[in-house]
C-alpha cells in the first residue's frame, strides 16, 4: 500500500497577504481568549497550599510528581477548568492528561494534595469518570497518583451517594482491569476511606513508605461510636485516643507490604515510587508506533501558525475548511473520499505523525449553485444535508471497518430544518449517523473549532457519544448551545410578542427579556463555560492542537482491540475507484 | 480582457475589501455579503487589476448581480 499513502495528494492553499492583513484583529482577539484560559490554567495549578509548604513536609506536590513522572514535552493536560459543580475550590481536586511514560502513552491522573490533602470533593467522581473512560476507549494505561485524605465530610451530600457518586470510579477500575487495561497506582501519604479505594482498586501498587491506605483513617476509627451527643467528658477521652492512633494510623506500609502483601513495592524516596512506575510501564504490552506507520512522520508543509488567519473569530465569517485541516496533518496530504459529493462535508484520510486517521468536518460559506438538491434554497456550509449526511455516514461505517481511528472537526449550526428537509429524510439520516458511529469499534476524537449547536453536536461524534468520544477539544473561538441566543429567544417569545402586541401592551419589557436570555445563552456557551462544565474536555491553543492530534493518534494505536491489515483497508480503493 | 465578478447569492454588501487599481491573484478575497446569518466571502476568479467596483457596504444586491470588474 506504499503507492497509496507514502506521498498522498497535497492540499491546501498558501496564507494569502490581503487575508494575513484583513485577519490581524482576528487573530489578536484569538489569542486574547487563549491568553485568558492559559491564566485561568494557572491559576488552578496555584490552589490550596504553596508548593514550599508541602516540600516542607518531606513530600511533593502533584504537580512536581507529574514533571518527574512524565516524558518531557508529552503532558497534554484534560480538564484542567473542569469544575462542574463550582466547588470553591475551584478544582475537583484531581489533576489530570494524557502523556508518555517511559515511552508509551498512559492517561495519567494524580489527587491535587495541595488541597484538603486530595480530599474527594464535588465533581471529582465525575472527572474521574472520564478518565477511566479516556483509558478504556484508547487501551492505555491509567496512571494514578494517589494522594488522597478521602471524603471532604462537611461537603458529603453533594458526592458520596448516586448512580455515578463517588464509588462508581471503583466499579470502572473493575471494568478496565476485565478489559485487560492495567492501572498503576502510586500511593502516597494518608488514604483512608474513599482514599484506600482508591488506592487498592488498581492493578499494581507502588508505595511511599510513610503512606498509608486503610478502610478507615484516623479519624473515623478514634471517634467509631455514636452516643447520641458530645461533651467534654467525651472530648477528652476523644483526644486521647485519636493523639494514639495518630502515631500509628491504620494501613500502614508495614501492614500492606508487610503482612498484606497488597503493595507490590515500597519506596524511601517519593521520586523512587514514580521510578517504580516507569518500570511496569515499560512492562505493558504497546506495538512499536513503527508497526502502524503507513508512512515516515512528517510536519505539515503549512505552518501552524496559519490557523490563527484561517479560523475567523467572528462567528458569521466563513472560512475554507481544507486549508484549516492541511496546517494539522502530516506533510499537508490527504485522501479525499467522495470530494463533490456532499458539498458542506470534508471526509477523508490523513496522516498524523505517521498513523493514518479519518477526518470528518464541516465546511464553511456558500455551497455550489443547485445543492441542497432537495430544495429550492442555497445552501451554507456548517449546515447539514442529505448528502453530507449520507457521506459521514458511509465514511464513518467504512473507517470502522478499516479499524481506522476518527477525528471530527465542528463548526455547525446544526441539520437543514422544514418540511423540504423532513422529505428529504434528514431525521433519519441523523440518527442513522449515530448508528453508524455505534457499531464501530474505533475510537474518536472531537475538535469543536466554533459551533456546535443543534443535533448536529451530537450527531458529529459529539461527547454524547460516549463509548468513542475519547475527548472533545474546544478552541478560542468554540461556542455550544442548542442554538444562536436569538433564535432561542425569538422561539421562546415570538407567540408572547403577538399577544401583547394584540392586548396593546407596549413590547419593550418583551425585548428586554429576549436580550436578556440571548445574553444567557452568549454567556453559557463561551470556552472557559465549556471547560468549567465539562462540555468540552479542555480548551487547546490553535497551535497546540496538532499536539493532542499527535497523542490522540498514538494512544489509540498504541494497544488496539482490533487490527486491519493495510493492505485489506477498503476506504483507499473506494478513494482511487 | 475583463472579467465581471457577480453575486453567488441575494445578500447585502457588508464589506467591500478592494479598490479600483488594486493587483489581485486568484482566490483573493474581493468583498463580503450578508446572507443566511452569514458573512460570505466572494473570491477573485482570476488575478488582475480592479477595473471597477460597482457597490459599495449596505448596498442591497441580487444573486447574479455585477459586483466589480478585473480586467
Amino acid at each position: 500500500m506504499r503507492p497509496y499513502f507514502e506521498k498522498m495528494p497535497a492540499f491546501g492553499k498558501e496564507l494569502k497577504e490581503n487575508r494575513l492583513a484583513r485577519t490581524r484583529d482576528s487573530r489578536a482577539k484569538l489569542e486574547e481568549v487563549e491568553a485568558g484560559i492559559a491564566a485561568a490554567r494557572k491559576a488552578r495549578e496555584q490552589v490550596g497550599l504553596p508548593a514550599d509548604a508541602i516540600n516542607k513536609r518531606g513530600s511533593l506536590t502533584v504537580w512536581q510528581r507529574l514533571e518527574a513522572l512524565v516524558d518531557p514535552g508529552s503532558w497534554h493536560p484534560l480538564h484542567s477548568l473542569y469544575n462542574p459543580e463550582d466547588n470553591e475550590e475551584g478544582t475537583t481536586n484531581v489533576v489530570d492528561g494524557l502523556a508518555k511514560i517511559a515511552g508509551r502513552w498512559a492517561v495519567v491522573i494524580g489527587f491535587d494534595n495541595k488541597v484538603l490533602a486530595g480530599a474527594w470533593i464535588a465533581g471529582q467522581s465525575e472527572n474521574i469518570l472520564r478518565v477511566t473512560n479516556l483509558a478504556r476507549r484508547l487501551r492505555v494505561p491509567l496512571v494514578w497518583l494517589v494522594n488522597c485524605s478521602g471524603v471532604k465530610l462537611p461537603d458529603q451530600e453533594k458526592f458520596y451517594a448516586d448512580r455515578r457518586g463517588g464509588g462508581t470510579p471503583f466499579y470502572r477500575h473493575a471494568e478496565l482491569n476485565q478489559e485487560g487495561v492495567p492501572i498503576l497506582a502510586g500511593i502516597y501519604g494518608t488514604n483512608p476511606a474513599g482514599g484506600g479505594y482508591q488506592a487498592i482498586s488498581p492493578t499494581i501498587l507502588l508505595a511511599h513508605k510513610d503512606a498509608n491506605l486503610a478502610v478507615g483513617g484516623a479519624g473515623i476509627v478514634s471517634g467509631m461510636s455514636p452516643r447520641g451527643g458530645f461533651d467534654v467528658a467525651g472530648l477528652e477521652e476523644l483526644i486521647a485516643k485519636t493523639r494514639d492512633i495518630k502515631e500509628r494510623p491504620p494501613g500502614r506500609v508495614e501492614t500492606h507490604f508487610g503482612e498484606t502483601g497488597f503493595l507490590s513495592r515500597v519506596y524511601d524516596d517519593e521520586k523512587g515510587v514514580l521510578e517504580g512506575i516507569k518500570e511496569y510501564m515499560r512492562a505493558i504490552p504497546a506495538y512499536d508506533p513503527a508497526f502502524f506507520r503507513v508512512a515516515a512522520p512528517a510536519e505539515p508543509r503549512l505552518p501552524a501558525s496559519d490557523l490563527y488567519h484561517l479560523l475567523p473569530f467572528n462567528q458569521k465569517e466563513g472560512y475554507v475548511f481544507d486549508d484549516l485541516l492541511a496546517r494539522l496533518v502530516d506533510g499537508s496530504e490527504h485522501m479525499e473520499f467522495r470530494p463533490g459529493y456532499g458539498p458542506e462535508i470534508y471526509t477523508g484520510l490523513v496522516k498524523v505523525d505517521g498513523m493514518l486517521l479519518g477526518a470528518i468536518g464541516n465546511r464553511q460559506g456558500l455551497l455550489p449553485k443547485g445543492y441542497p438538491e432537495y430544495a429550492d434554497y442555497p445552501g451554507i456550509g456548517g449546515k447539514l444535508y442529505r448528502q453530507g449526511l449520507i457521506k459521514m455516514n458511509e465514511f464513518v461505517t467504512q473507517c470502522g471497518r478499516d479499524r481506522l481511528p476518527v477525528i471530527w472537526f465542528q463548526d455547525t449550526t446544526g441539520i437543514d430544518v422544514g418540511d423540504i428537509a423532513e422529505k428529504a429524510e434528514l431525521l433519519g439520516l441523523g440518527q442513522s449517523l449515530i448508528y453508524s458511529i455505534q457499531q464501530t469499534e474505533v475510537p474518536m476524537m472531537l475538535v469543536v473549532l466554533r459551533k456546535g449547536s443543534a443535533a448536529a453536536h451530537y450527531v458529529m461524534g459529539g461527547p454524547t457519544a460516549n463509548r468513542h468520544n475519547v475527548f472533545t477539544l474546544g478552541t478560542a473561538a468554540t461556542e455550544i448551545y442548542v442554538m444562536h441566543g436569538e433564535t432561542a429567544a425569538v422561539a421562546t417569545y415570538s407567540r408572547r410578542a403577538i399577544k401583547e402586541k394584540d392586548s396593546a401592551r407596549p413590547l419593550e419589557p418583551i425585548a428586554e427579556k429576549m436580550n436578556e436570555m440571548a445574553k444567557k445563552y452568549f454567556d453559557t456557551s463561551r470556552p472557559a463555560y465549556c471547560a468549567r462544565y465539562g462540555f468540552v474536555d479542555e480548551i487547546v491553543e490553535l497551535k497546540a492542537l496538532r499536539g493532542y492530534l499527535k497523542a490522540f493518534a498514538g494512544a489509540a494505536y498504541q494497544n488496539p482491540a482490533s487490527i486491519c491489515p493495510r493492505h485489506q483497508m477498503l476506504l483507499p480503493r473506494l478513494i482511487r475507484g | 480582457m475583463a472579467e465581471e465578478v457577480r453575486a453567488p447569492l441575494a445578500g447585502n454588501i457588508f464589506k467591500v475589501l478592494v479598490e479600483p487599481g488594486a493587483k489581485v491573484q486568484e482566490d483573493d478575497e474581493l468583498l463580503v455579503i450578508e446572507a443566511l446569518k452569514m458573512e460570505n466571502l466572494v473570491y477573485s476568479p482570476c488575478g488582475g487589476t480592479v477595473k471597477e467596483v460597482r457597490v459599495k457596504p449596505g448596498d442591497k444586491v441580487d444573486e447574479d448581480a455585477v459586483l466589480l470588474v478585473i480586467e
